[in-house]
């Protein structure tokens, strides 16, 4: 924006002798202010005027001296306008000058929130990037880099459920709603989460970023750090984020010079977009009736699901889920576990009751959990009556290791640079991760489902960005064989090739590769040893494997699906139809519904989410919510006048167990079994009402 | 700057308050009505030191409650453009600090900062220091300012201070 310079005339037809300056040159003045007083020479030129600003700025310039007499047709100063880059409340933080009011509308200057806490104070993007390059040297003169922590599911737990009060290491706080009544928030700090922040302030400049509301926020970080002096005043909560579902918009405001010295850690991708710098952590989970009180509504996920991790089963999505509403989620636990008793079955009441131990159960009694899966904390009641939790959640210390290599490497980078460029950790996280299993060949077995390709699988995307190699069969070069159970093909030839090499090869479960992903460390082989006849359970990767943003899956194969199979329609068929199209097509899919459910839907899917626009995004949505309503009353009708095709629409028993957190919030989000397990009991449940 | 004025206040009174204690009642919600509120022709009222006149009371029409026009004197803190007011330093960042003057939340721009304060990050807490580290500005800190303009809508006022001018800043404790 151009500087704009406003010479200032005297206010007189007449001659003026100039008296007396009240400022000095390069003052900033307000409007209104006195500037000068002057003698008026036609009038009885002994009364002294004076001289106010019409406009706020910096006088650039005095042309007139004292006692001068000053033309009419001449400028007596030049005053800059103030350029307004900082805002705050739409008032010129400079100036004061109050800019609703002006009739320059220049609200468009400053535009940048750079104050975590404080969205209501913009500065201009100039001044953005000056304040963020002195950010980004002082970071450098320091060797820091910028670490963006989450607190739900990665530094702490919380819970809104009764529990016992006697819970050791649980803290408890009361946030007081606006206008509610407030509720009880009980939180467990992850273990070693005080020696963490410690050992990560001294290489990081520490910023929270969470979903969690500002109050939540702010009472969180006070447990954490009480002295204020890992995070001070960068905690970034839901009410200054731009977007309800992503913290990556925030991204650009904070750091207005790039994100390149930004490391994030977080229990969910989804909300940064995939992005390469962040460091996807194991979700830490202490009270199992809670998922994470402050997920972000799920609805966005659904595009980036059906664009699939790799494009198996992107029908599931369409199907109805017992997905919580997209709304205020903090009962959202709640809700997910009342919603199966509405089916009037007494034996998903019961199912209910053993999972929420916590709720049911009162106080001081000991708690014992109904079925506990490894590395969950174990509750034992003490002598003394306290609660003493086992906590086993060791992560953190891993996460440390993580964190020092990253720094380690971006300064090793830095310094060979010449100190001149700053390194981008987008680059330089990929590469650390990629030195963990460098130098490792892996060949899978069991692993990948034989009509999915090797190169679009999760295993594989997860080894690669480890830096492994991974080859359809073996080589001479391969290290590992990660198999699910003995006995097959693969395993028996690995056992010839030992006898007949004398270089070792090791025989891992697929637990191997996700212990690795989770530390980022070449974990020991000995302790991940294929048991002969034992299989793992555990073909699909732990949600916190982070991979790299899965490829999109072919577009050949898209195309094919699209209905009318032109190129249009696979980028979005709903940018050149007008609503009566629309209207039709939703008749359209009504009538393949009745023919067949799963396939049409199939259809649709895949070419819609291809486009990440966010217009076409809203009517992808209420379409899609369309759809599910429809599918909906087709089932419930479907299910009272066809029962045989009920059986064949019900995709598979369940196969274990519900978790006791829900899905949409514990589960890795393209974790479909669990989405078929739930449907499935719904469908079920239905079915039984039927009866 | 703070005035001791007459104000107006209508009182609406539930029926079940209607006993001996009736005009006690009046004077109790008056004081909950009305002080820590914010106006912005007269700014906060931060106390009600006398109530003059408590008028006849109106019952309304069809629901049975019961109006009283009050009369009252309040102490009122009105900040004016070009004021100079002492606050307490809230939060210090690098785009400049917040105040508190009572009620009044107040913002001072890096650019109304002297030039010779600079910004600190790395301390803790962070502050303005002065480049001979004589004069440190850090929260909790007294400073002196002067209010360049306000910004006044219906939950109270905002003002946007400056440290420039003479007499100007930290106040000494």
């Amino acid at each position: 924006m151009a500087d704009k310079t406003i010479p200032i005339f005297v206010p007189s037809e007449k001659p003026v002798k100039l008296a007396k300056w009240k400022i000095k040159q390069g003052t900033v003045v307000t409007q209104g202010q006195v500037l000068f007083l002057y003698k008026d020479l036609a009038g009885d030129g002994e009364e002294l005027k004076k001289f106010k600003s019409s406009h706020a700025g910096t006088v650039s310039s005095i042309k007139v001296k004292e006692g001068d007499v000053v033309e009419p047709s001449s400028a007596v100063a030049d005053l800059e306008e103030c350029r307004h880059p900082t805002v705050m409340m739409e008032m010129c933080a400079e100036c004061g000058a109050d800019l609703r009011s002006e009739e320059t509308k220049k609200l468009d200057v400053a535009i940048v929130p750079m104050v975590h806490s404080v969205p209501e104070l913009k500065v201009s993007e100039e001044l953005a990037q000056k304040l963020g390059k002195e950010d980004a040297e002082r970071l450098l003169k320091d060797r820091k880099l910028v670490l963006l922590v989450d607190l739900d599911q990665t530094l702490v737990h919380t819970t809104n459920d009764n529990i016992p009060p006697n819970l050791k290491g649980v803290l408890h706080f009361f946030l007081r709603g606006p206008g509610g009544p407030g509720r009880w928030c009980h939180t467990r700090l992850r273990p070693r989460t005080q020696e963490f922040l410690e050992s990560a302030a001294k290489n990081y400049e520490l910023h929270i970023c969470t979903f969690g509301a500002r109050q939540y926020a702010h009472a969180v970080a006070e447990l954490l750090d009480p002295e204020k002096k890992y995070f001070s005043h960068r905690i970034l909560s839901r009410d200054e984020c731009f977007d309800p579902r992503t913290k990556a918009a925030n991204l650009k405001a904070l750091f207005p010079c790039g994100d390149n010295m930004v490391c994030i850690i977080d229990d969910r991708e989804d909300v940064w977009r995939h992005a390469a710098n962040l460091i996807h952590v194991r979700p830490y989970s202490f009270f199992q009736s809670t998922g994470d009180i402050n997920a972000p509504p799920p609805i966005e996920e659904k595009p980036k699901l059906t664009i699939g991790k790799n494009g198996t089963q992107p029908q599931v999505q369409e199907m109805p889920t017992l997905d919580a509403e997209p709304d205020e989620n903090l009962e959202k636990p709640a809700n997910n576990f009342e919603k199966p008793t509405e089916g009037s079955n007494g034996k998903v009441i019961k199912e209910v009751m053993e999972e929420k131990p916590v709720d049911i159960k009162e106080g001081n009694e000991k708690i014992e959990e109904v079925e506990l899966p490894p590395a969950e904390p174990v509750w034992t009641e003490t002598s003394d009556g306290q609660i003493e939790v086992e906590d086993p959640d060791d992560y953190l210390i891993y996460l440390e290791d993580i964190l020092k290599r990253i720094h380690k490497h971006f300064y090793d980078v830095y310094d060979k640079m010449g100190q001149k460029q700053i390194p981008d950790l987008k680059i330089v996280i990929p590469e650390v991760k990629s030195e963990v299993l460098t130098g490792t060949s892996l060949v899978f077995s069991g692993l990948v489902p034989t009509h999915q390709k090797l190169e679009t699988s999760r295993a594989y995307l997860v080894a690669r960005s480890l830096g492994a190699e991974v080859t359809q069969d073996f080589t001479d070069k391969t290290t590992h064989l990660v198999a699910v159970r003995a006995g097959t093909a693969k395993v028996n030839t690995s056992r010839r090739i030992t006898e007949k090499k004398s270089s070792k090869l090791h025989v891992v479960t697929p637990d191997w590769l996700w212990s690795c992903a989770e530390r980022w460390e070449r974990v020991e082989e000995k302790l991940y040893t294929l048991q002969r006849g034992g299989q793992s359970s555990c073909r699909r990767p732990p949600a916190h494997c982070s991979s790299p943003p899965p490829p999109p899956a072919p577009v050949a194969a898209l195309r094919r699906r699209t209905p009318s199979g032109r190129f249009m329609d696979t980028i979005n068929p709903l940018l050149s139809f007008s609503s009566d199209d629309i209207a039709d097509m939703d008749r359209e899919v009504e009538d393949i519904f009745n023919e067949s459910d799963e396939s049409s839907t199939d259809d649709e899917k895949p070419s819609q989410d291809d486009v990440d626009d966010e217009e076409n995004l809203k009517e992808d949505q209420l379409i899609r919510i369309d759809e599910e309503s429809t599918q909906d009353r087709l089932q419930e009708t479907q299910d009272s006048s066809n029962e045989s095709e009920n059986d064949e629409e019900q995709p598979r028993p369940r196969k274990r167990p519900r978790k006791s957190t829900p899905p949409s919030d514990e589960e890795p989000p393209d974790d479909d079994d669990s989405s078929w397990n739930l449907m499935g009991a719904a469908l079920e449940r239905e079915f039984l009402a039927q009866d | 700057m703070f005035y001791h004025i007459s104000l107006e206040h209508e009182i609406l009174l539930h029926p079940k308050y209607f006993g001996p204690q009736l005009l006690e009642t009046v004077k109790q919600k008056l004081y909950t009505d009305v002080e820590g509120t914010c106006t912005g022709k007269y700014g906060f009222v931060i106390a009600v030191t006398q109530i003059d006149n408590i008028g006849a009371g109106l019952i309304q029409h069809g629901q049975g409650f019961v109006m009283y026009p009050v009369k009252y004197k309040a102490v009122v803190f009105r900040p004016f453009k070009g004021e100079v007011l002492d606050g307490i330093v809230t939060q210090v960042n690098k785009v400049g600090m917040f105040a508190q003057i009572g009620p009044l939340k107040c913002f001072i721009s890096h650019h109304s900062i002297p030039d010779y304060m600079e910004f600190c990050p790395n301390v803790n807490p962070p502050c303005y220091k002065s480049k001979q580290e004589d004069s440190v500005i850090q929260e909790e800190d007294v400073i002196r300012l002067k209010i360049v303009g306000t910004r006044v809508d219906a939950s109270g006022i905002f003002a946007i201070g400056t440290l420039i001018g003479d007499y100007l800043g930290l106040v000494p404790q």
